[in-house]
């Protein structure tokens, strides 16, 4: 069995919990074991905008504890994957960042050497675990279902730190969910943000954002859409909020990738978490058998 | 040179010193932006908030600081990072705002409600927000134990002494 370190981030851990739930059942039944970062804070991401030496801090700090772990690490949010990748990046090529930030470790007692590695999900899913062996644990293919998936933009961009997947044509989550035997559709709005980051700045505008990608797929017509992001999630999913603040009759299925591999795995929606999606979820269960 | 808007002054070394002493290594390039808008062509933000990466660059670069400082544009970029990918020339406004952001809260600027909220919560308990207990579909509330998932380890006393002293700092 492989092992790696997960760091959750913040989301997840304190609302997320359908996240942790599907990621917790689904990696035994796939041959991998998560060992969790105790003792983790923020990944930095919020702390950017406002002193980004602190930001920088927060996301080494959470590096060296899971580098006590285990030399590969897993983590399933987008905001985190780039915090993390940016500050191992920035240790590795500044000199100054790294002397500071080591003598604050060491009044916890932490050391960091900057050797791990850092995955997101869908690269870890993708390319270090591979399509074949996803596949072949599917025993209850999703044939019925036409998807759309929402990238994100933290594990692509800018394509000079994370390297997630191609930053123009994004292609990884897709064949995720088409390994699963259901359909991906691709979309005009495909590349565009979620809009969460201005939630805790501009709460009304940030859902005016989420509101149009879901609004373009409305009109499509999908069975649902696929993320792989804690953020994302959360602003696709509050449909009623989207149709408080944009209008619409907003009313798409919305679910991580995580659940949906759980489903083709063969779990129960309750086990995967499926019954804290605010979105329709039943109009896209009941079109497989679960 | 004035802007003859807003009666602002420019301050030309205002500009360097935000580009030498910036914590964000990236912003070096900005003063080699040529206008090109190919970040607000596809900026999310300018869709729907009217944000233009572009005309941010410039006015840094003709030393329009303190406007930029005072205005609620630097807190509308939703961090796509699209212009960071796409701009030929490495200046990556998204940099540049967050760049300002920082300036503008050691200069004690207002900030958003919700953000320092979210300050405080880090310097409580490490995480931005408390556990929070989450409606299922009858509009029962669950939380972690409920759940069955793990009980959660806080960071220690230590920690959050020297995150506490690192954002004395800033505040
Ligand atoms: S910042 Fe880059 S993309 Fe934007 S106008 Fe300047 S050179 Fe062009
Ligand atoms: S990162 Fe901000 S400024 Fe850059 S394209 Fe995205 S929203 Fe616009």
């Amino acid at each position: 069995m492989k092992s790696l370190a997960v760091y959750w981030g913040c989301y997840i851990l304190t609302s997320q919990y359908q996240y942790e739930l599907s990621l917790r059942e689904t990696m035994p039944k796939l041959g991998v074991k998560l060992i969790d970062v105790e003792e983790a804070t923020c990944c930095g991401f919020l702390l950017e905008s406002i002193d980004k030496f602190a930001s920088t801090y927060l996301a080494i700090r959470n590096l060296s504890l899971a580098e006590k772990i285990s030399k590969d690490l897993l983590t399933p949010c987008n905001g985190c994957y780039l915090s993390l990748s940016e500050a191992l990046h920035r240790w590795r090529v500044e000199e100054s960042t790294r002397s500071k930030i080591a003598s604050l470790l060491r009044d916890e007692n932490l050391f960091f050497k900057g050797e791990l590695r850092v995955y997101h999900a869908v690269n870890f899913l993708h390319d270090s675990l591979g399509l074949r062996k996803i596949s072949e644990a599917v025993v209850n293919p999703l044939n019925n279902l036409k998807l759309a998936t929402h990238p994100g933009c933290h594990i692509l961009r800018p394509s000079e730190i994370v390297s997630a997947d191609d930053p123009e044509n994004p292609r990884k989550l897709d064949e995720l969910v088409e390994a699963l035997g259901a359909e991906t559709i691709n979309y005009p709005g495909k590349l565009d943000c979620c809009g969460g980051p201005l939630l805790s700045l501009q709460p009304e505008k940030s859902y005016l954002i989420s509101s149009r990608k879901i609004n373009e797929l409305e009109r499509i017509g999908v069975d649902g859409l696929v993320v792989s992001c804690p953020i994302c999630f959360k602003m696709f999913d509050s449909q009623d909020v989207i149709r408080r603040v944009a209008g619409g009759k907003a009313s798409l299925p919305v679910v991580y990738y995580t659940q949906l591999l759980g489903l083709a795995l063969g779990f129960k929606p309750d086990t995967l978490g499926l019954n804290l999606n605010q979105s329709p979820v039943e109009k896209l269960t009941s079109k497989i058998s679960c | 040179m004035k802007d003859l808007y807003t009666m602002k002054e420019s301050n030309l070394k205002m500009k360097d010193q935000l580009r030498e002493e910036s914590p964000f290594p990236w912003i070096q390039y900005v003063t080699s932006c040529y206008q090109c808008q190919k970040c607000t062509s596809g900026c999310t933000s300018m869709k729907h908030l009217e944000l233009k990466p572009h005309e941010v660059v410039k006015l840094v670069n003709m030393g329009l600081i303190d406007e930029l400082l005072e205005s609620e544009t630097i807190w509308t970029c939703t961090e796509c990072l699209k212009c960071w990918e796409r701009c030929p020339q490495g200046a990556a406004p998204v940099n540049l705002i967050l760049s300002l952001r920082n300036l503008a809260v050691k200069g004690k600027a207002k900030l958003p409600e919700n953000l320092l909220k979210t300050v405080s919560s880090l310097i409580e308990i490490g995480l931005i927000q408390r556990e929070q207990r989450v409606p299922l579909k009858n509009l029962e509330t669950v939380d972690r134990e409920k759940l069955n998932l793990p009980k959660l380890v806080y960071p220690s006393e230590e920690f959050k002494g020297i995150l506490l002293s690192m954002l004395e700092e800033v505040f």
